[in-house]
């Protein structure tokens, strides 16, 4: 018979990482508690969000979440090692959003790729509108300054939510550049009726036709 | 009563019908089989329709699911990283957590397969060989765990990598089962184990409320209200 305990959430995640199993695969020693709490992240976060996608009697075992810990700092590692090549072959020193979408999206993750993108999206714009501290709401003043030279508008949050919603769409929108032929253009046959063009086709060997169709 | 029971297919409202092969009792197991593979990719599909629709409304980016400044010591840890922007722990945190998602998702096909309702690392070890995308995680569970999945398959299944590309293991529409082609390895098939409940309930009411309040929402409310008869049946 298997064995089927399932681990209530009721424990506190300090203590359950301060004995995590045995990850395979990995020498590691786990002398430094600190750094081993360090490597995952914490376990009741991840129980939490896996909850969201099973039944209402559905239940986790512990080890499954341990296991689900280790998947998700190798899933960092996997792809923060693509976007840091990306960026060293760039001669880039800094790993931004665009560099983790391009990198998920090369391991194949794509259906991560859109809501990533809405997301980094609105996290771009709404990145110069913090309220919360008073720096903030100092720089806040200096940046309403700004925009408002910039935007006559700014006041009405209407038109601003307008800009929000144009900019969103604009990045998602997917560009086809139409390809421009260019037109040859081919000459027209030579003017029959003109003397010189017949003299060019006729050289010397028909003066006299010339004269005559002349006069 | 099994006569009953082997033919109304258990088909949530909403989800397509399945096709008329999974009628057939010589291929019962693995018509029921596929007939699981079908609901999870739909459920699958509706699962990142809904996360797109749920991010459209994310106002907020104080509240995260997932801490960033572990995030960034993760990032930190590979030696060629130098410089992080701000908004990478903050996308790795979103992204992170749909991989969870999915991979929670996946596992809990293969425990359903086992009539458990707890979600074991076997269950997680039966995802990660079963997902193209997830053959970064093979070192992260053990063999052993890996052996219990390729017996309860029967020696393991080859199917070939579909040409689209698309990132799942299995190819889009569920094939009857041929003579050894893609047959469950189980010792006995009960008459009633054809019929599996559809899984993941819970996600599914998310789903209808998510449907609820949203106007344009291509898909129809997919809610199983034949859970408790199958249950019954059960």
């Amino acid at each position: 018979m298997t064995e089927e305990s399932p681990e209530e959430d009721h424990g506190s995640p300090g203590v359950a990482e301060t004995n995590p199993g045995s990850p395979s695969s990995k020498t590691n020693n786990n002398n430094n508690n600190n750094k081993e709490q360090d490597r995952f992240l914490p376990i009741a976060n991840v129980g939490r969000i896996m909850k969201k996608v099973l039944p209402g009697n559905g239940k986790i075992s512990k080890d499954a979440k341990e296991t689900v810990q280790e998947c998700v700092s190798e899933f960092i590692s996997f792809v923060t090692g693509e976007a840091s090549d990306k960026c060293q072959r760039e001669k880039r020193k800094t790993i931004n959003g665009d560099d983790i979408i391009w990198a998920i999206t090369t391991l194949g993750f794509e259906d991560y790729v859109a809501p990533l993108k809405v997301y980094l999206c609105k996290y771009r714009d709404t990145e110069g509108e913090k309220v919360n501290s008073p720096k903030q709401q100092q720089q806040r003043q200096q940046q309403q300054q700004i925009q408002q030279q910039n935007h006559h508008n700014y006041q009405f949050q209407e038109q601003d939510q307008n800009n929000n919603n144009m900019s969103c769409t604009s990045y998602i929108s997917h560009h086809h550049p139409s390809p421009f032929l260019p037109v040859d253009h081919q000459p027209f046959p030579n003017i029959a009726f003109s003397p010189k063009s017949l003299q060019k086709q006729f050289p010397q060997q028909h003066d006299n036709n010339i004269d005559s169709i002349h006069w | 009563m099994d006569t009953n029971n082997q033919q109304p297919p258990p088909s949530a409202a909403g989800i397509p019908p399945p096709p008329p092969g999974t009628t057939i009792s010589a291929a019962g197991g693995g018509a029921s089989y596929h007939h699981l593979l079908q609901q999870q990719q739909q459920q699958l599909q509706l699962f990142w329709t809904y996360q797109r629709q749920e991010i459209e409304q994310v106002n907020d980016f104080k509240n995260h699911q997932l801490p960033l400044a572990r995030i960034k010591k993760i990032m930190k840890a590979d030696e060629d990283v130098r410089m992080i922007s701000a908004e990478a722990p903050i996308l790795f945190a979103k992204a992170c957590e749909l991989f969870i998602l999915e991979l929670t998702i996946r596992s809990w096909l293969h425990a359903e397969e086992n009539k458990r309702r707890t979600l074991q690392k076997n269950d997680i070890a039966a995802a990660i060989t079963r997902t193209d995308i997830f053959d970064f995680l093979v070192d992260i569970v053990p063999r052993d765990e890996i052996k219990d999945e390729a017996a309860v398959l029967g020696g393991g299944m080859v199917v070939a990598p579909t040409a689209s590309g698309v990132p799942y293991y299995y190819p889009p529409m569920g094939q009857p089962a041929g003579p050894g082609g893609m047959m469950i390895g189980r010792p006995a098939m009960d008459p009633n184990g054809v019929y599996v409940q559809p899984p993941s309930q819970a996600w599914q009411s998310v789903w209808q409320t998510s449907t609820g309040t949203g106007d344009d929402v291509s898909y129809g409310s997919g809610g199983s209200s034949g859970q408790g008869n199958l249950d019954g049946q059960g």
